[in-house]
């Protein structure tokens, strides 16, 4: 492994913890901007599901959506969200599986435990981040966030994983 | 004959907890008239199980549940569909433990009694051990018990675990044309499950979402955060593009009232029902032009426009199953208890339809259905401040008055009332009355 190697998988694991970051701070619209113009967000129903088109999803976003969810976030209306939850997002096992040009792949592991009105609910599971590199940065062209009970029973959640 | 609920000193007549129009408030909170739910309703009553599709080769089998009982629905090599009792006949053990799969026999996982999909005992272990005793392997008290009675209808397996009452073409009556309509709008004639399951937790009692799902009254109040917010910002960044279909299924959640009114709403017997008929919110989705073609080339122009002329909503098999025959995607009821109900979401695909008509329902499931959508957690926020509101003393009574006494009766137990009016809610008491003062079945 050379320094280069050290500094790439460096950059990436702080872009990772900088989105998880933006998230629990509730910068949504800054969160929005790590994303390329056509990149989604997708948090599959199912373990091994292949696309997010011929199977439900328990969110599947492209930005014209992220954007109703997050200005649903700030809807006085969205009574479920009231008092609005916070969030602690945590990253860990990051791996970077693949890089080709400036496209990167990366695998993590998260813990996202979301306090809503009166009681801790915990979420695990997997990241797969496909990253694109440009000289301002990665933009994220997919998010996956699977979880462990991606086919489980949920109570509602409006937060991203 | 009335019925009292031996609760202490606080017994409750069950004749006089659903009035014409208004219900006492211990419908929703008292788990003793749960527990009688369970039994007069839920474990007399015609419940959906599961649709063929999920069993379409012997040997495969789905395990749900009627009430509080766990069966499995089962193809045997016969061809044929049973829905047994999920328990050996042995001690009792679930006998299949997981949620689907195919299997030759049913083996437990105990003792290792083996049997046929049918029920039927195939084989015990050191079997001669039982020789001269009182076991009798030729005993139908031997096999895993069928449910006494389970029937289809176009696909759709409904069981019923009470060995009288009306057959199911019988009881489903006005709203079997619901089903008819969902499974017409496939080019081959049949539906077919597929894209998984989402089962969404709701810390309500199950009644709530039953009666929320043809309550047109709310949605322009409730999904203000979502519907509305969606106009907005896809008119902000879309101007005057066409809205993608993501947009145009958001989009009329936040109607106005006269267009919800216009929708209608339709009751029959036994708590079933639809809103929408000639419209719906689902009535401006764009065409998808090769599925017009396949559904022209199937059942000629007239019939396939008699076919689209239909748009309903919500459609009620009360209690267990909701379907949404428009955009093809179902709500299965499961009561936990009387302040926790799971609903499954499913999705199918139109048999010989493109591929669109399938991702368009799936989209539509994960926006509306989801326990992560954009819509729902505004009507669970809903229910559960009911729950929680009517454990408040300071009134007894849930109020449906509204339009009382203006049906329209279109004869064979068909009652019309505008979107606006309470009849749904009216509707379904009277059966929940009839079922939990009668047993009936
Ligand atoms: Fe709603």
């Amino acid at each position: 492994m050379t320094t280069d190697d050290l500094l790439f998988y460096h950059r990436v694991s702080q872009f990772l913890f900088l989105e998880a970051r933006l998230l629990d701070e509730q910068k949504w619209e800054e969160w929005n901007e790590l994303f390329t113009e056509d990149g989604v967000y997708w948090a599959p129903a199912s373990w091994e599901q292949p696309d997010p088109f011929h199977h439900v999803s328990l969110i599947f976003e492209d930005k014209l959506l992220r954007d109703v969810r997050i200005a649903r976030f700030k809807s006085p209306a969205a009574y479920s969200l009231q008092p609005f939850p916070r969030t602690s997002h945590m990253v860990s096992n990051i791996m970077i599986d693949n890089r080709e040009g400036d496209l990167v792949t990366v695998s993590s592991q998260f813990q996202m435990t979301e306090f809503r009105r009166d009681k801790p609910i915990r979420y695990n599971g997997a990241y797969t981040h496909e990253l694109s590199e440009s000289d301002s940065g990665f933009k994220m062209r997919q998010k996956k966030a699977i979880l462990v009970n991606c086919d489980g029973t949920h109570e509602s959640s409006s937060v991203y994983f | 004959m009335a019925t009292l609920i031996d609760n202490g000193p606080k017994a409750i007549d069950i004749n006089n907890l659903a009035q014409d129009d208004k219900v006492h408030r211990s419908v929703y909170t008292d788990p003793a008239v749960f527990a009688l739910e369970m039994e007069r309703i839920w474990e007399k009553s015609w419940i959906y199980v599961g649709h063929e599709s999920q069993v379409k080769e012997p040997g495969q089998y789905y395990s749900t549940t009627i009430g509080r009982q766990p069966v499995i629905l089962t193809r045997h090599t016969d061809g044929e569909i049973y829905v047994l009792f999920n328990r050996c006949a042995h001690k009792g053990a679930k006998l299949v433990g997981d949620e689907c799969g195919k299997a030759k026999e049913l083996r437990c996982c105990y003792h290792g009694w083996r049997f046929h999909l049918d029920g039927s005992l195939l084989s015990i272990p050191l079997e001669q051990g039982y020789d001269g005793t009182d076991f009798n392997r030729d005993d139908p008290d031997a096999n895993v018990q069928r449910v006494p009675r389970y029937d289809s209808y176009r696909g759709f397996v409904f069981a019923s675990l009470s060995a009288e009452g009306p057959d199911l073409v019988d009881w489903l009556g006005g709203v079997a044309s619901s089903i008819d309509n969902m499974a017409d709008r496939a080019p081959d004639g049949e539906l077919e499950i597929t894209g998984g399951v989402m089962r969404y937790e709701h810390d309500s009692n199950w009644k709530f979402f039953i009666e929320n799902l043809n309550d047109l009254m709310h949605p322009m109040v409730t999904h203000q955060s979502s519907s509305l917010t969606a106009r907005v910002v896809a008119k902000k960044s879309l101007g005057d593009q066409p809205a993608p279909p993501a947009i145009e299924i958001i989009s009329p959640f936040t109607e106005s009232y006269s267009f919800f009114d216009e929708m209608g709403l339709h009751a029959f017997d036994h708590g079933h029902g639809y809103s929408g008929g000639k419209t719906s919110i689902h009535a401006k989705y764009s065409d998808v032009p090769d599925y017009n073609a396949a559904m022209e080339k199937a059942y000629g122009k007239e019939k396939v426009e008699e076919i689209f002329a239909v748009n309903r909503h919500n459609t009620v098999f009360y209690p267990s199953a909701t379907i949404k025959g428009a955009i093809q995607t179902m709500r299965v009821v499961k009561p936990i208890a009387v302040d926790k109900t799971v609903i499954e979401s499913w999705t199918f695909r139109l048999k010989g339809a493109p591929d669109e008509l399938l991702k368009r329902s799936i989209l539509y499931c994960n926006l509306i259905n989801s326990s992560a959508n954009l819509v729902g957690p505004d009507d669970q926020e809903a229910y559960r401040r009911q729950q929680t509101g009517l454990e408040s003393e300071g009134a007894d009574w849930v109020l449906m008055h509204r339009d009382h006494g203006r049906d329209e009766d279109l004869g064979n137990g068909h009652i019309y009332a505008k979107g606006s009016s309470d009849l749904a809610f009216r509707n379904q008491y009277r059966a929940w009355k009839r079922y939990m003062s009668e047993g009936a079945s």
